[in-house]
């Protein structure tokens, strides 16, 4: 969206509304808060509003902590913002199917809403990438483990 | 020693204001939980067993804990400023004592008595492809402002795939890191483990645990209850009532020693203070909450007053009956000398 150009309001061409991380905290120590801002700000700049945060580091009791304003999220979802890859992987995908189990990282499902949006599919389900990521994963594993069995075992044999 | 001294600073000053509008909104919760409990029951009123929140019983309790204004505002322990000194007449000396008591009222709002609280353990999604991803589990807190705390939705995802409800310890934790409340810390203090709460014990300083048990645990959590019920039994094992009356774990206190049916020790020291109307209060608490025994049967029939009611019920349902007939005699006694010089 344009906005009048003045030097108190930058003003872009393009660009849509994201909720993304943006980086926070200090050497070695990563904090992400979880932002609304247009695509074209800087990561760590001025943004719309914040709606949460994510710790990603553990805690004593070896938990990432994250908080999310759901309701203020549901207003910006409304609105048409999109999410960034990481965004979307913690919280699920908007949009994509209707009623498929198993909310995103931390999305609840719709019956224990209090107030329901018509528009939203009731629950973010996963994002296809997590459950693709995972079987690749195990899949990297397995090969590993098959080849650490595969070298000693011919060694051993005389 | 730090933590003693912690003890003093914290509890008394900060606590009593904030918690007892956090004693009212814990009320009205209780309030309407139970209302909607007690519309689906089908008997209520005196065949139900007596609360702690019903009108008669608050009452009783109300009258025992007594309202010694120089306890009530004592002292505590905040920055010095030097004494503001007023010149007033009778009537306007009548009026702040008027208003004290009022204030003194608000601070004796007793701190509910709740059951404890049944722990979560609810599934929502299973994913177990998701299993071996990650190496630590994620806690999702809802933020949003409007909702009261006990609604708002923690879950935490499992390394394995599994998405839970969050456990009330989580639960409490997270709140406080998002919401916090003054004089709640995160990870409860070590005073509150057994060995410590001994110390307190021998310190005499039972009423700053209290409070301090009161700010940083929810009333229907276990560890609430634990310290409370402690605290309760280390009073009554060395008989010092006299430390929390006049303060709002009074009626508390009472209530658990008249649902354990050790009343005893309390009796004795009501006799021993002259506070005879206590003592039939505290009686008259007792046959509302244990309607079966038989002192309470005999108290119907006869409509017993005063030092007789006290006499039936010493008779039928007390351990210690000597000790009480002798503190009864000396009570006698003493109202006999005082009649007749």
């Amino acid at each position: 969206a344009l906005f009048a150009g003045s030097r108190l309001l930058k003003s872009y061409r393009g660009g849509h509304v994201v909720i993304r991380f943006a980086l926070g905290g200090c050497a070695n120590r990563p904090f992400f808060r979880i932002v609304a801002a247009h695509s074209r700000r800087a990561r760590d700049g001025k943004y719309l509003e914040q709606l949460g945060c994510l710790d990603p580091l553990p805690n004593a009791h070896g938990e990432r902590v994250a908080g999310l304003n759901l309701e203020r999220l549901r207003h910006w979802l409304g609105c048409g913002a999109q999410l960034s890859r990481p965004a979307e992987k913690l919280l699920g995908r908007p949009g994509v199917g209707v009623r498929e189990r198993g909310g995103g990282g931390g999305r609840l499902a719709a019956a224990h809403r209090r107030h329901l949006l018509a528009g939203l599919a009731g629950f973010l389900p996963l994002h296809p990438m997590t459950v693709t990521g995972a079987e690749r994963l195990r899949r990297r594993r397995r090969a590993q483990e098959a080849a650490a069995d595969g070298s000693p075992g011919p060694g051993e044999a005389p | 020693m730090c933590k003693m001294a912690a003890l003093g600073a914290w509890g008394s000053a900060v606590a009593p204001a904030r918690l007892s509008r956090v004693a009212r909104a814990l009320w009205a919760w209780r309030a309407r939980r139970c209302l909607g409990q007690d519309a689906g029951a089908a008997d209520g009123g005196k065949a139900a067993k007596p609360s702690f929140a019903d009108e008669a019983v608050q009452n009783l309790l109300y009258k025992m804990t007594g309202l010694n204004l120089q306890k009530v505002f004592r002292p505590v322990k905040k920055e010095l400023k030097p004494p503001k000194y007023k010149l007033m007449t009778e009537a306007q000396l009548d009026e702040a004592t008027r208003k004290a008591i009022e204030e003194a009222k608000e601070k004796l709002i007793m701190p509910p008595v709740l059951n404890e609280r049944e722990p979560i353990d609810d599934v929502l999604a299973e994913d177990k492809f998701l299993e071996g991803t990650e190496s630590t589990k994620y806690v999702f807190t809802d933020l949003t402002h409007s909702i009261p705390h006990r609604e708002r939705f923690i879950v935490v995802r499992e390394p394995n795939g599994v998405l839970r409800k969050a456990t009330w310890e989580e639960r409490d934790r997270m709140i406080q890191i998002f919401f916090p409340k003054e004089g709640r810390r995160v990870i409860p203090p070590v005073i509150f483990k057994d060995e410590h709460l001994v110390t307190v014990f021998q310190q005499n300083r039972h009423e700053d645990i209290l409070n301090m048990c009161i700010a940083q645990f929810e009333p229907d959590s276990p560890d609430y209850i634990r310290v409370h019920h402690q605290t309760y039994d280390d009073i009554e094992k060395h008989a010092k009532y006299d430390l929390l009356r006049s303060t709002r774990h009074f009626g508390g206190m009472v209530w658990y020693l008249v649902n354990k049916k050790k009343t005893d020790g309390l009796l004795i020291d009501m006799i021993h203070r002259d506070l005879l109307d206590d003592t039939t209060s505290l009686i008259t608490l007792y046959h509302m909450v244990h309607p079966e025994c038989q002192s309470a049967k005999e108290a119907k029939e006869e409509k017993l007053q005063g030092v007789d009611l006290i006499k039936v019920f010493v008779k039928t349902e007390s351990q210690k009956e000597g000790y009480i007939q002798l503190a009864l005699q000396a009570y006698e006694e003493a109202m006999a000398t005082s009649t007749a010089s």
